[in-house]
């Protein structure tokens, strides 16, 4: 089933329409035809607009702007966890503190030689 | 001095009086005018290192280049907000006009300064026309949120250092960058001098910024409209580096023990701020975050007070500051076709705007450092004299010029490679102004390839 693709001129065999095949229920069916019909209306709604020869802006995404507000907002909704904390320590904490012993070791090392 | 700062107070007159149709041609015409006559403070004649000097105002090798950039960044500003300004009244227009020559006075005051006490001022002063850029003119409700950060955290930096100058006067009588710099180096041991130290440093490091302290810095040039994010990322981040090295002079004995955590973050910071590029959505973002990355360069290079460390930054504060204006005006004319900063919904532009590419190319290659390029030049020196100054150093810088790489060329991929979306049917053709501008903002950084004894500060 998982290969089988329509042919441009040709129709669904019964036997092969997915509702049938897995033996949906009724139920189940009519919410199937809902949501193509929701599908179907969001991409009228899209080709509207692509195809609108007035049309100067951009068309505007609502999952797009959702994502792009979500990845310039982490601070809002940050919770301390045990790993965000064990990421923030390794990588906003120790490396300062590394970084601070292992300068200073080389420039006491290197203090000899400069003021001589 | 008084000849480039009378034609630059003189622009108030020039933008009320003028009629409306000649608002746009003769203030730039009269600030190109100003950036070409500035050029004649290069020739430096005197023994003394200070020229063109009055009792109030004088300029150095290290201020010069400095001058030169913020003369030469008017004409290129009120140029790139011509479009985005038009629909407005005509008397914002010429208010939005006045505040930036009046952060331009502000800004030629602050580097000609010779009383320390005169560069602070003027340095404060700077906040005010920049805050009502962003916040009256910015884009999005957050330039409001952008504009409280902005302010709070350089005054919060900014009050210490008062104080530090107060005491200083005290003790010295004067705080003329002439003779301060012939006082006998402090014995200072006490922990309320070390705060003293500290107090110097911290307005400058908010304002560079330094990684733990820059968090203003992305929202502020984000939500800034375009002349406010080219001023800021050209002039406002240098006037930081600047005050470090001239308060550098005084605080000379204690730097070599305290700068330790400064010049860390500095370091870390490069990586940490590249490391966030690369994961940017928001164009203006990215160039943002790039200047913190730069900036901190910047910082490690003053704070290990060796010529080369102070010639490297200079270069790389003007280079930079040319640069990053570029990325700016070039995110601009993204932003203005198709109002929206994100990277994805504005790629494959090169398809669209094959010019623009080519500008966008020069721009990138110079952010991340091409030789023969001054931002390469700069970058060396800081990195030669920092590995002299600690091995160790180098895995950081090496790491950080890395990233700095990749993230210019995922800058330069993403907007300009890659597929066209193909909701975007409808381009404006490129202006004659937008090419002008960024040729404008890119002759220098060539020109500065042939002749970078300009650049080079007083320590050569």
């Amino acid at each position: 089933m998982a290969d089988y693709r329509e042919a441009p001129l040709a129709t669904r065999p019964k036997t092969l329409d997915p509702a049938e095949y897995f033996n949906l229920s009724l139920d189940q069916r009519r919410a199937e035809e809902e949501r193509a019909g929701l599908r179907a209306q969001l991409k009228r709604q899209y080709q509207m607009q692509l195809n609108n020869p007035h049309r100067k802006e951009l068309i505007e995404d609502p999952a797009l702007t959702r994502w792009v507000y979500a990845r310039t907002n982490p601070y809002n909704h940050f919770r301390a966890t045990k790993k965000t904390s064990l990421l923030g320590g390794l990588f906003g904490v120790v490396p300062l503190f590394v970084l601070y012993y292992v300068l200073k070791t080389d420039r006491e090392e290197k203090r000899p030689c400069i003021y001589s | 001095m008084l000849k480039i700062l009378i034609p630059t107070l003189m622009l108030f007159p020039t933008i009320w009086l003028s009629p409306a149709k000649w608002l746009w041609t003769t203030s730039i015409a009269q600030s190109l005018i100003i950036a070409l006559a500035s050029l004649s403070w290069l020739k430096w004649s005197s023994e003394t290192g200070w020229s063109s000097s009055n009792l109030y105002l004088a300029t150095d090798p290290l201020s010069t280049p400095l001058l030169v950039l913020t003369c030469w960044l008017l004409p290129l500003m009120i140029l790139a907000s011509q479009n985005h300004i038009s629909p407005e009244p005509l008397n914002r227009q010429r208010t939005y006009i006045s505040l930036l020559v009046s952060l331009q006075t502000f800004l030629i005051l602050a580097f000609g300064a010779t009383e320390i006490i005169m560069f602070y001022i003027m340095f404060e002063a700077t906040l005010l026309p920049t805050l009502i850029i962003i916040t009256r003119w910015g884009n999005q409700t957050e330039r409001l949120n952008a504009g409280t950060y902005f302010l709070f955290y350089t005054l919060a930096g900014s009050l210490p250092l008062l104080v530090a100058l107060l005491l200083l006067q005290n003790d010295n009588g004067t705080l003329s960058m002439f003779t301060l710099q012939y006082t006998q180096p402090l014995h200072l041991l006490t922990w309320g001098d070390k705060l003293w130290w500290a107090a110097c440093l911290l307005a400058f490091l908010v304002k560079m910024p330094l990684y733990g302290v820059h968090l203003w810095l992305p929202k502020a040039h984000v939500e800034a409209p375009i002349a406010g994010s080219m001023i800021l990322a050209a002039v406002l981040l240098k006037l930081g580096g600047y005050g470090m090295m001239r308060m550098m002079v005084m605080l000379d004995p204690l730097t070599k023990e305290l700068a330790y955590p400064f010049i860390i973050l500095a370091l870390w910071g490069i990586i940490m701020t590249g490391s966030i590029c690369l994961r940017q959505t928001d164009l203006k973002s990215l160039i943002a975050y790039s200047s913190v990355g730069h900036m901190g360069l910047v910082a490690g290079g003053i704070l290990i007070q060796t010529p080369w460390g102070f010639t490297g930054a200079i270069i790389l504060m003007i280079a930079h500051g040319l640069a990053s204006s570029a990325l700016f005006c070039l995110a601009n004319t993204s932003y203005e076709r198709t109002h929206s900063r994100t990277m994805l919904l504005a790629r494959g532009m090169q398809m669209v705007l094959p010019l623009m590419t080519t500008w966008w190319f020069m721009a990138s290659l110079a952010n991340l450092a091409l030789p023969p390029l001054p931002n390469l030049m700069g970058e060396l020196m800081i990195i030669t004299s920092m590995f002299n100054w600690s091995y160790w150093t180098l895995l950081l810088t090496g790491i950080g010029t890395l990233i700095t790489a990749s993230y210019s060329l995922y800058l330069f991929l993403m907007t300009q490679r890659g597929p066209l979306p193909s909701h975007i049917i409808a381009l404006e053709p490129t202006h004659t102004r937008e090419h002008l501008l960024i040729t404008l903002h890119l002759i220098p950084i060539i020109l500065l390839i042939l002749k970078p004894e300009l650049i080079w500060g007083w320590c050569f």
